[in-house]
């Protein structure tokens, strides 16, 4: 058994760490205060060319392994969690379904200046009364001739008002549940395509969300993406998996993020006429923290390393996300103790990590549904 | 115009650095490209992109870890690269690393030679004029802009003297080390850092170089590391202004003689 990081990997990601300390860190603070998408930053970044790490080479991609996209994925979000999300909303879930199903035509439309940074894509699955429960989607699709019409209104829609193009879970008969889903393609130049309201958020704050309205829009047949009807939730199944690897070292990177900045802290502040960090409930915050880390770490690289190897790893993926992400509440929680009442002040960092680690509990599924389900897997006797 | 950068990998100024002993030291795992050399390899790019022709090599002498700044320079850019290592070469100083460098450099046809100012390690800024000296080849030092003429046979550099800028011309081939200012050095473009994790570096060795350990052996010594005395802390004057004034005063005559 091996398991480490090849030179490559090591190379290429202390150089994705230069590029965020470089240009992304001066700006975090500014960019969460300032709660909104970085047009600017967004292109300069794009011109990079990361967006394509996950698409073929033949449409300007990179075609990078997944253990490598991994590394990009823990790096970005030790910078801006709204840019990142933007980021890699754009690299996985937006442009997922165009990249795989998408005809030559879609493809040189869509994701070919997606890839450059020139349109913004998203994924909308959430609507106001259904989340995790997909079989809840009220958004129709319609067959009417050579054209699908599009009937219904999505919300907490990652880049809703800066989306050029959007992939849409939709149903063509709600009471057939999960069976009835499928994607399909709308762009924003298209008739009954609005943006509704923008949604104030408590952390990630740089990356806009919204609502989307779908009034009779037509779309040309082959916008539907899948090859076969009522298979939509399958093809969404087999790419969480890499949604949910990446939402855990994003919490990962935002962990140890928090409690570096606590460590410095730790190490000045003086009460009682010592460093705080001489104390030894102190030590105990940074010891459990510093478990926790590695053991969610290094199991979020274990399932990348089975998603890359071709391994069924659902359930595993499904057990990364959830405790990557409670190690994650955890630690920005203890971030904050650490810096006692400072931590209160809007000033100092770990009021920021504590408002941006509460997305993951939603990204990627819910924990309450990923606990019932993987509860029942574990018990289920085969 | 074919350009050659010198790079080294030194340990990033974030690394925890310890002297184990007189002589040795415990260096963090935490390696950087020179924060001068980067100057220097952005200057080649420009340079190459300017005249429209030509290569950029990058060189470096160093084990193992010195081929991440080779890696470095390919992502930002560099058409090739080279790594010199031997056993021998454990122990160098600017001499043995001049030496060996020139060495490489002789029979090859270079237009410019950039390097940074010097290593942020050991801060000696010997090694590139060193180089130029063995190689019979002008050099001027902390550039901080560089114009290479039309016929491609003069280079016009400037330096930051006191109180103004120093225009200085030289014939090419020269030598060249970079000053910080001399630009903005970019960020490698997801391609370019594919093509550096893929790039296979080419390694020579000190006989493929027809020299002998004995030839390069160094001038220099290192007698002894010690780390700087811890700074007592902070004092504050109590007192109201302007009484903190006199006392102040009082303390840096009586107490610390400064005055």
């Amino acid at each position: 058994m091996e398991f480490s990081f090849t030179e490559e990997q090591e190379f290429f990601r202390q150089t994705v760490r230069d590029t965020i300390d470089r240009m992304i860190m001066p700006k975090v603070q500014q960019l969460d205060e300032g709660e909104e998408f970085d047009f600017d930053l967004w292109h300069e970044f794009a011109k990079l060319g990361y967006l394509g790490i996950r698409h073929p080479e033949k449409y300007g991609g990179m075609d990078l392994d997944i253990i490598s996209q991994m590394i990009f994925y823990e790096e970005l979000f030790r910078g801006d969690v709204g840019f990142a999300m933007t980021v890699t909303m754009q690299i996985l879930m937006g442009t997922y379904f165009v990249g795989r199903f998408g005809t030559d035509q879609i493809k040189q439309k869509v994701l070919v200046p997606a890839i450059k940074g020139e349109k913004i894509g998203t994924i909308c699955f959430t609507e106001d009364q259904s989340g995790s429960d997909l079989a809840g989607t009220r958004t129709m699709a319609a067959l009417d001739g050579d054209e699908w019409v599009i009937n219904g209104t999505k919300m907490w829609i990652t880049n809703a008002p800066t989306c050029n193009f959007c992939t849409v879970l939709a149903t063509t008969d709600p009471n057939q549940g999960l069976k009835a889903l499928n994607f399909y393609l709308i762009e924003e130049d298209m008739p009954g395509f609005s943006r509704g309201q923008r949604l104030k958020k408590v952390g990630s704050r740089s990356s806009t969300t919204g609502e989307l309205i779908f009034d009779n829009v037509r779309i040309p047949k082959d916008y539907l993406l899948g090859e076969e009807l009522g298979k939509g939730v399958r093809y969404a199944g087999e790419i969480l998996n890499e949604v949910r690897v990446m939402t855990g070292l994003a919490a990962c990177a935002i962990a140890k993020m928090a409690m570096d900045d606590a460590k410095q802290y730790a190490n000045r502040r003086i009460a009682f006429g010592n460093p705080i960090a001489q104390y030894q409930l102190i030590r105990s915050k940074f010891a459990n923290f510093w478990a926790w880390y590695e053991a969610a770490r290094w199991y979020c690289y274990r399932c990348a390393w089975m998603i890359q190897e071709g391994i069924p790893c659902l359930n595993e993926c499904m057990l990364a996300k959830m405790f990557a992400t409670e190690m994650c509440l955890s630690a920005v929680d203890e971030a904050t103790r650490i810096y006692g009442g400072n931590a209160f002040a809007m000033e100092y960092p770990p009021q920021r990590y504590f408002r941006d680690a509460r997305f993951l509990l939603y990204g990627g599924g819910c924990h309450e549904v990923l606990q019932d389900y993987l509860g029942r897997m574990y018990l289920r006797e085969d | 115009m074919h350009i050659l950068v010198l790079v080294k990998q030194v340990p990033d100024t974030e690394a925890i650095i310890r002297a184990q002993s007189d002589t040795q030291l415990d260096i963090e795992n935490k390696y950087a490209l020179n924060f001068f050399d980067e100057f220097a390899v952005e200057e080649a790019l420009r340079i190459k992109e300017r005249v429209g022709e030509g290569t950029v090599a990058v060189l470096t002498l160093g084990s193992k870890k010195a081929a991440d700044a080779l890696r470095r320079g390919i992502a930002m850019g560099a058409d090739e690269a080279f790594q010199i290592e031997d056993p021998a070469l454990e122990e160098v100083d600017g001499y043995t690393t001049a030496r060996v460098l020139a060495k490489f450099v002789e029979g090859r046809d270079y237009d410019l030679i950039l390097c940074g100012k010097q290593a942020i390690d050991d801060d000696s800024g010997a090694v590139g004029p060193a180089l130029a000296q063995f190689l019979g080849i002008p050099y001027l030092t902390s550039i901080v802009e560089l114009k290479i003429a039309a016929d491609k046979r003069e280079a016009r550099a400037a330096r930051e003297i006191e109180g103004g800028r120093e225009i200085v011309t030289c014939p090419l081939p020269a030598l060249f080390t970079a000053q910080k200012g001399l630009n903005e050095p970019r960020i490698p473009q997801v391609a370019g850092v594919m093509k550096a994790m893929k790039a296979q570096i080419e390694k020579i060795d000190l006989k493929a170089l027809g020299l002998t350990p004995e030839e390069v052996g160094p001038k220099t010594k290192i007698v002894k590391y010690y780390p700087p005395k811890k700074r007592p802390p902070v004092k504050m004057i109590e007192e109201e202004f302007p009484k903190n004034v006199e006392v102040l005063v009082k303390i840096l005559r009586e107490q610390e003689k400064v005055i």
